[in-house]
């Protein structure tokens, strides 16, 4: 893969905790890869997993999804769920041929603005590693 | 053995009881291998039923599909009984239905009919083609029997049987008001050994496997329509605001669908293989189930559909999940 690829990343971001991890981060003058998209969501249980599939047909190469840590949720057990749909979303997503290197999933608090800092780059040089994500991609049809 | 007249004496005494609206089972098809379901609304209907080695119609479809009118001014809605004939393997898509609240244990007559394996359509095809009389076929002693209108009768084994047969684990119902027989012995065991062979493979190639099977498909919706677990009112597919899956059909939009029909079937899919069936592009949809219900089994401990007290899992959670893929 070329080695100045920017990747597309989709971060779907839970409004009480990783939202504002990722604004403390901002806020401090913590610098990270600029290639995140983010989605601000009220709850990383609100997250579909048709949401993931969706983001890599519309042209993410990568997708992170972040929340509270467990225990710590703003809705009490909405992350719960979300993780034993992730868990679940993610070996299909495996099984059908997506590199494992393109779904993330990460707890980062509202206090963890160097945590969220460490994780965008980790998933960023990851999606870089996968590269372009072509395999079920929507093609737009020039008429 | 079966003894259909036995099976025809219990459809007519269950269609002549006052709380029982209807009976769904078998009746031969107009042709060859063929099977259709059959609705017994007066006990002299009930002379057609069968049970075969053909009946590999997954009838309790049914139950979730029969149309709700609105009940007129003044009248009472009607509260009797659906009575279905169900295989050990249908059985699990009643109790799975039962557990999401889908039907109520009250409104349904569950006839258990032990079941020693089915026939795959596809492979009778192969060996006996162009077949249109109507062939009549039953269990002898593990082998099975089918008797063509021409009079021949051939004796074939378990290679004509379908994939999941030859895995049973439960050949009688797990759940059953009347049993029509005596229970039979259980075939094989759960090992998932097709799935753990594609699991093994490089990510390149099991997408070059599913692109080659996605791609061919022809989004006819058979699968989701005859699928006994798919009876949302209102399904993802069918809605345009917002798109799920947009219409065309390419491998894009052939891959989401695919994805979403084994994502909203996770740990709920009761491996019945109808949609397999049913392909008219032979896409392996259990392939993409079976994985699901593997991940749901070790994950959360769940087997679908064969308990009704259990609770669904991913409708609930257990602080102490593993998050080990979590950064």
């Amino acid at each position: 893969m070329s080695e100045n690829l920017e990747p597309n990343v989709v971060a779907f971001l839970c409004n009480w905790c990783s939202y504002a991890g990722a604004d403390l981060a901002g806020t401090s003058r913590i610098e990270y890869p600029p290639n995140l998209n983010v989605i601000r969501v009220m709850c990383s249980g609100r997250v579909n997993p048709l949401f993931v599939v969706n983001a890599l047909q519309q042209g993410a190469d990568g997708v992170l999804i972040s929340g509270c840590h467990p225990g710590d949720c703003h809705y009490m057990e909405g992350n719960f769920y979300a993780r034993r749909r992730f868990s679940v979303m993610k070996e299909l997503l495996e099984y059908v041929g997506v590199d494992a290197r393109r779904f993330n999933m990460s707890w980062v608090s509202a206090s963890e603005g160097a945590k969220w800092k460490e994780v965008v780059s980790g998933v960023v040089d990851k999606a870089k590693e996968a590269g372009p994500f072509t395999e079920f991609r929507r093609n737009k049809i020039d008429w | 053995m079966i003894n259909l007249e036995k099976i025809r004496d219990i459809a007519k005494n269950t269609v002549s009881r006052d709380d029982i609206k209807y009976l769904i089972g078998w009746r031969q098809g107009t042709y060859g291998f063929r099977v259709s379901p059959h609705f017994v609304r007066k006990p002299e209907e009930a002379e057609e039923l069968i049970f075969s080695p053909l009946c590999s119609n997954n009838l309790a479809t049914y139950l979730t599909l029969a149309e709700k009118r609105p009940v007129p001014r003044g009248q009472q809605p009607d509260t009797r009984k659906v009575a279905v004939m169900v295989k050990g393997c249908d059985s699990r898509a009643v109790v799975q239905q039962l557990v999401e609240q889908g039907i109520e244990r009250e409104s349904v007559y569950i006839i258990g009919c032990p079941c020693e394996g089915v026939v795959d359509q596809s492979k009778l095809e192969e060996k006996y083609p162009g077949t249109f009389g109507q062939v009549e076929a039953r269990w002898e002693n593990g082998k099975i029997s089918l008797c063509f209108p021409e009079g021949k009768t051939e004796v074939v084994g378990e290679e004509l049987l379908t994939q999941k047969c030859l895995t049973c684990r439960y050949p009688n119902p797990v759940l059953a008001d009347i049993n029509l027989r005596e229970e039979v012995a259980a075939r094989g065991n759960e090992s998932f050994a097709d799935v753990a062979e594609l699991e093994k493979k490089s990510t390149k190639d099991k997408w070059s496997f599913w692109q080659d099977k996605f791609s061919s498909c022809i989004r006819c919706y058979s699968c989701r329509n005859v699928c006994p677990m798919c009876y949302c009112q209102e399904c993802i597919l069918d809605k345009l605001n917002p798109t799920w899956v947009n219409r065309s059909v390419n491998i894009s939009e052939n891959t989401a669908y695919h994805l979403a029909r084994a994502f909203h079937l996770a740990g709920r899919c009761i491996e019945c293989g109808e949609c397999e069936r049913v392909c008219p592009v032979n896409i392996p949809i259990t392939k993409l189930n079976r994985k699901l219900t593997k991940e749901v089994t070790e994950k959360f401990g769940f087997e679908p559909g064969v308990d009704v007290e259990a609770k669904p899992p991913l409708v609930g959670y257990r602080p102490d999940d593993k998050e080990n893929f979590i950064l």
